[in-house]
């Protein structure tokens, strides 16, 4: 077995765990293509999430991290294994498990502000509550004069600032991001991660977050799950250890990344 | 930048080269009289004629002042059949687009009917219903549903499936689901295939107005063809062309003073 193969090497003050949010159990999804050919996207994954924790999902192209992730925001349905939200099975798609998704997810005909606003539509607020409530995401995204513009009149950083704030409006159990920045250029990404880390200070969301490059999920995550390929499943289960604020030229920081790499490159 | 002048004049004037040349041609061959005025009627004598149809004194002569009655019984029997093409046409194509059981239900029956061309119904539909508004609005409907049904079809089909998630997830149910996702992304093909319904409508009303209705534009033609006014036939060709362009334009413009999407998407 090779879970909890590296060590810590720093180790953040402890502080009380927090409760386990969520928690998958032998998960696994086949799919059955045209030519009645089986693929196993998943098989028997483990894992849980605890609140507030940051967990990064790491893997190549085509290892099941977005199934896993559809699979956890309830868009399509386990074959086998349990997924369990405050320790009750999760059934339909809905607020509690909020997606962002890569791009392209906002809709083209609604506004910034009306995006934003979209999930407030069942929300039992006043019209004026939830116009408040949008104005303080819009502040909060660094997009205020923005409001009244039209997703395709805005930057893709833009956008992924709106999807995070529609999601985040919602206050929804777990946060699911499905390589949100990857579309988008070197210094914007940078942007947006240290938008992310402050709005983590301030909601203290519980995220699951996948994404390909290394550098991405050591500087956002607590945790970094190594996803392998054929079948998927998660190979090693790293806990990072390093202080919150984070830089790239650490030390600590390129040995864990170093570690990290060649753990990739093994499988 | 700099050409934007000449692009805006090119704009405006373009589309009236062709009817202004078309009127030229015409004048001019009806001056020299190379085609004979029985067979094509002088500009200004169809001028003339369609002041008079248009405005003169109903009690004056037989076409004098019969527009106004015309008008309004032919725009009632296109917007009733446009009406029920559209409250039929509509829901069902959504239906078909999103659910496969619907959509192989009505596919393949479909798909037969619209082989058939429009005029074939012609002899049924008056045994059905006889001369009158009855035959005219089942041709119109039966007509316009087929652009309605398609294009409404292909607009659901077509919607990215990660809007319909995002809309899931942010915690509508089904049915809120049509109505701020399905018809809003749905919405530039929608108007597409009402654009193209009201058009057709417009068809096949003359075709049913000219089985012997007493009014209508499509009766007038008919009527002038009998009388031998071709000055009439051509004035009703003309008011044809220019209503079914306005409601081309006006059902645009209503649909997108009332959806935010249309306005916004197309």
């Amino acid at each position: 077995m090779s879970r909890n193969h590296l060590q810590i090497i720093y180790s953040r003050q402890d502080t009380s765990p927090e409760p386990v949010i969520l928690e998958v159990k032998r998960l696994t999804k086949s799919f059955t293509s045209a030519d009645s050919e089986q693929t196993i996207a998943l098989k028997d994954l483990s894992f849980s999430i605890r609140q507030k924790e940051m967990v990064c999902l790491l893997g190549r192209s085509g290892c099941g991290k977005s199934t896993l992730l559809k699979l956890l925001a309830g868009f399509i349905k386990p074959s086998a294994g349990e997924i369990l939200l405050n320790g009750e099975p999760l059934h339909h798609p809905g607020p509690a498990c909020c997606m962002v998704f890569q791009e392209d997810a906002l809709f083209p005909w609604l506004t910034v502000k009306e995006n934003i606003a979209f999930g407030l539509a069942n929300k039992p607020m006043t019209r004026r509550q939830k116009l408040q409530e949008v104005d303080r995401f819009i502040d909060l995204i660094g997009l205020n004069g923005f409001g009244s513009y039209l997703p395709r009149e805005v930057s893709g950083g833009m956008k992924q600032r709106v999807a995070l704030a529609r999601v985040l409006i919602l206050q929804p159990r777990i946060l699911l991001m499905d390589e949100p920045f990857a579309a988008l250029d070197a210094q914007t990404r940078e942007q947006m991660q240290s938008l992310l880390q402050d709005l983590r200070r301030q909601f203290a969301p519980t995220v699951l977050f996948v994404t390909h490059d290394v550098t991405e999920a050591l500087l956002l995550g607590d945790r970094v799950l190594l996803f392998d390929k054929n079948p998927g499943r998660i190979s090693h289960d790293i806990k990072v250890g390093l202080p919150q604020t984070r830089s790239v030229d650490n030390e600590a920081f390129l040995r864990l990344r170093t570690h990290i790499n060649q753990q990739l490159k093994e499988e | 930048m700099r050409r934007v002048d000449t692009n805006i004049w090119l704009q405006r004037s373009l589309p009236w080269v062709l009817p202004f040349g078309l009127l030229l041609g015409w004048y001019l061959i009806s001056s020299r009289e190379i085609i004979p005025t029985y067979l094509l009627p002088h500009p200004g004598q169809v001028l003339v004629s369609g002041f008079d149809y248009i405005l003169g004194d109903p009690q004056k002569g037989i076409y004098t002042g019969r527009f106004p009655g015309d008008f309004s019984a032919s725009i009632g029997r296109v917007l009733l059949g446009f009406a029920l093409a559209t409250a039929i046409g509509l829901p069902l194509g959504l239906l078909s687009g999103r659910l496969e059981k619907v959509q192989l239900l009505l596919g393949s029956t479909l798909n037969a009917l619209r082989a058939v061309p429009g005029i074939c119904w012609l002899p049924l539909a008056l045994i059905w219903f006889g001369i009158g508004l009855k035959t005219t609005v089942f041709l119109v409907a039966l007509a316009a549903f087929f652009p309605i049904f398609l294009n409404a079809e292909a607009g659901a089909r077509q919607i990215n499936p990660t809007l319909t998630q995002a809309g899931t997830m942010l915690g509508m149910n089904r049915w809120r689901r049509v109505y701020r996702v399905l018809i809003p992304a749905a919405m530039p093909h929608i108007v597409t295939g009402l654009r193209l319904g009201m058009g057709i409508s417009w068809a096949y009303l003359v075709l049913g107005e000219l089985t012997g209705v007493p009014n209508g534009l499509g009766a007038v033609i008919m009527d002038a063809r009998m009388l031998g006014r071709n000055d009439i036939i051509i004035v009703g060709i003309i008011l044809i062309a220019l209503i079914g362009r306005l409601c081309d334009t006006g059902l645009h413009l209503l649909l997108r003073l009332c959806f935010k999407s249309a306005r916004r998407l197309t």
